[in-house]
C-alpha cells in the first residue's frame, strides 16, 4: 500500500481529520489568548499592536496560510466521509435507537462542523478581510511609534449588532458540541485508547475543549455588546 | 419472575427478494407465552401463516443458543432487541409486555443486501476474512501448548476478541454502516498471539482495504456497536486496529 492508497483508505482519511483537528484544537487557545485582549480597559492599544504583528510577522503569515489549508483539508475530507457514511445504509431504519446506544454530540460531527463552516467564513469575512484588504482606520498610541490599524474599533462596532452576537454565541455552541465528542475521538482514530490515560482525554476534551474554551470565546462578543 | 401470556402488534419488513420493493406488513399474534424466544414467536406466527396458505416469514435461524450469529433481526430500532449482550435467540419474550407493538426490521447496510424478508446476504464479512483473517501455517499436530509462552492478559484480549461470532449487529447498529468492531475483532485475535505475527501487517492493509471495497462506511467513533454486540466486544480493539494500520502503512514495503 503506497502512501496515497493509505491516505485513501476509510482510516487514512479518519488519520487526517483527526490530525489536522487536533492541530485546529491547539490553534483555538492560541487565538482565544490573543482575543482576550479585546476586553484589557486600553482602548485597544495592546490589541491592536497584537493585530499587527500578527499581520505582518512571516512566520506567523506562513502559519495562518497553512491553517487556512488545514480547515479547508478538514472539512473537505470529513464532509466526504460523511457522504460515504450516508450511502452507506441506501434503506434507512423506520425505527431508530436515539440516545440508547451512542450519545447525541457523537452523532452530530458533520452538522455541527458545518455549523462552523459557515460561521467561520462569515468570521474572516468580517475581521480578517477587512483588515487585510478593506479600508481600516488608523490609530496611533501614547507611546507608539507608527498608526496601527484600529481592528479594535471594528470589532467594538460589529458586537453592537444584535444578529452578529447571536451569531458568535451559536457558532460557539457548535464549537463546544462539535469537540465534546472530537478531541477523544482524534485519540481513538489515532489508537490511542488506554486506562490510564482515557480519564484525562475525556476531562480535556469535554471541560477544555467542549466547555471552557467556547464559553471563553462566546463571553467577549457578549461583554462587548452589554457594555 | 412470573409466566404471562400476551398479545403482540407485530410489524415485520417483509420484501420478496433483492430487487423488490420490500414494506412493512402487520401481523397480530396471540396467547404468546414470557418464557418463549422471540424466535419461538416468529415460529408460532410462521406455522399460522403456513395454514392459512400465506408465506411464512424468511428470517435466518442456527444455534438458538447465541453462539451462531445468524438470528439478524433489528428489533424496536435495536440490533437484536433491547437486551444487552445477547442475540435474538436468547432475547426472551418477557423482555416485552401484553399489548405492545413490535417493529422488526432486517438489517440495514449497502454491504448486506436483503435476501428475503428478515435475510440479508453478509457474504461481505467472508470476503474481508479471505482478504487476511487467518494464518498460513503447514498442517499438521499441534505442537504443545507450553512451547509457544504466551502473556495471559494477551491471551484473554486475544479470547475477548475471538468471541466475534461475525452476526453484523455492529454494522447494523452503526450510524454509518461501518464494519470496524467486526474487523478489529478479527485483526485483533491475531495480532495478539505469536501464530498471527508472520502476516501480521499485510493483514491489516489488505483487510482494511477490503472493508473500504464492501462499501461499509467509517467509524466515527459513537460506540453504538459495543453497546449492541451480542458478544460484548470492546471499543478497545478499534483502536488496536487503528494502531495495527497505522505501523503497517508506515513501514510496510509492499
Amino acid at each position: 500500500m503506497n502512501w496515497s492508497q493509505f491516505f485513501n483508505t476509510s482510516i487514512g482519511k479518519k488519520l487526517l481529520v483527526g490530525a489536522t483537528g487536533l492541530f485546529l484544537c491547539s490553534f483555538i487557545i492560541v487565538h482565544l489568548a490573543g482575543n482576550f485582549q479585546l476586553l484589557k480597559n486600553d482602548e485597544g492599544a495592546a490589541f491592536n499592536a497584537y493585530a499587527a504583528f500578527m499581520g505582518h510577522n512571516s512566520l506567523i503569515q506562513f502559519i495562518a496560510w497553512g491553517l487556512k489549508i488545514i480547515i479547508i483539508v478538514h472539512a473537505v475530507i470529513a464532509l466526504q466521509l460523511t457522504f460515504r457514511n450516508r450511502a452507506a445504509r441506501p434503506v434507512k431504519y423506520a425505527i431508530n435507537p436515539g440516545n440508547q446506544t451512542s450519545s447525541w454530540f457523537s452523532r452530530q460531527m458533520a452538522i455541527m462542523g458545518s455549523i462552523l463552516l459557515i460561521f467561520l467564513i462569515i468570521h474572516l469575512a468580517d475581521f480578517w478581510w477587512k483588515f487585510h484588504y478593506g479600508d481600516v482606520p488608523t490609530r496611533t498610541y501614547e507611546g507608539g511609534i507608527e498608526p496601527l490599524k484600529d481592528l479594535y474599533t471594528i470589532v467594538n462596532s460589529a458586537f453592537k449588532v444584535e444578529w452578529l452576537v447571536a451569531l458568535y454565541v451559536i457558532g460557539m455552541i457548535g464549537l463546544s458540541f462539535h469537540l465534546v465528542h472530537g478531541f477523544k475521538s482524534a485519540f481513538q482514530t489515532f489508537g490511542l485508547n488506554h486506562v490510564k490515560y482515557n480519564g484525562l482525554i475525556n476531562f480535556v476534551g469535554v471541560w477544555l475543549f467542549g466547555i471552557a474554551i467556547p464559553v471563553g470565546y462566546a463571553i467577549i462578543p457578549l461583554v462587548i455588546y452589554f457594555k | 419472575m412470573e409466566h404471562y401470556n400476551m398479545n403482540l402488534t407485530l410489524k415485520v419488513w417483509r420484501q420478496k427478494n433483492t430487487d423488490a420493493q420490500g414494506k412493512f406488513e402487520t401481523y397480530p399474534v396471540s396467547g404468546i407465552s414470557s418464557e418463549m424466544s422471540f424466535l419461538e414467536m416468529f415460529d408460532v406466527l410462521n406455522e399460522r401463516l403456513i395454514n392459512e396458505g400465506k408465506e411464512p416469514i424468511a428470517f435466518d435461524h442456527d444455534c438458538r443458543e447465541g453462539i451462531c450469529g445468524a438470528c439478524s433481526m433489528h428489533i424496536n430500532g435495536r440490533a437484536h432487541g433491547p437486551w444487552a449482550g445477547t442475540t435474538t435467540c436468547q432475547l426472551h419474550m418477557r423482555a416485552f409486555k401484553d399489548g405492545d407493538t413490535v417493529t422488526v426490521e432486517p438489517w440495514r447496510a449497502g454491504a448486506f443486501p436483503v435476501v428475503k424478508d428478515l435475510t440479508v446476504d453478509r457474504g461481505a464479512f467472508d470476503r474481508i476474512i479471505e482478504a487476511g483473517g487467518y494464518i498460513s501455517v503447514n498442517t499438521g499436530n499441534a505442537q504443545d501448548a507450553n512451547c509457544l509462552p504466551i502473556n495471559k492478559d494477551d491471551a484473554d484480549a486475544a479470547f475477548a476478541a475471538a468471541a466475534c461470532i461475525g452476526c453484523g449487529a455492529c454494522v447494523a447498529a452503526c450510524k454509518n454502516s461501518s464494519a470496524m468492531l467486526f474487523l478489529s475483532a478479527k485483526v485483533s485475535q491475531l495480532s495478539l498471539l505469536p501464530q498471527g505475527q508472520p502476516e501480521r501487517k499485510s493483514r491489516a492493509l489488505n483487510m482494511v482495504a477490503q472493508m473500504d471495497k464492501e462499501l461499509f462506511g467509517s467509524c466515527t467513533n459513537t460506540g453504538a456497536c459495543e453497546a449492541e454486540c451480542p458478544k460484548e466486544i470492546s471499543l478497545t480493539n478499534i483502536a488496536r486496529l487503528n494502531r495495527e494500520f497505522i505501523s503497517a502503512g508506515f513501514t510496510y514495503e509492499k
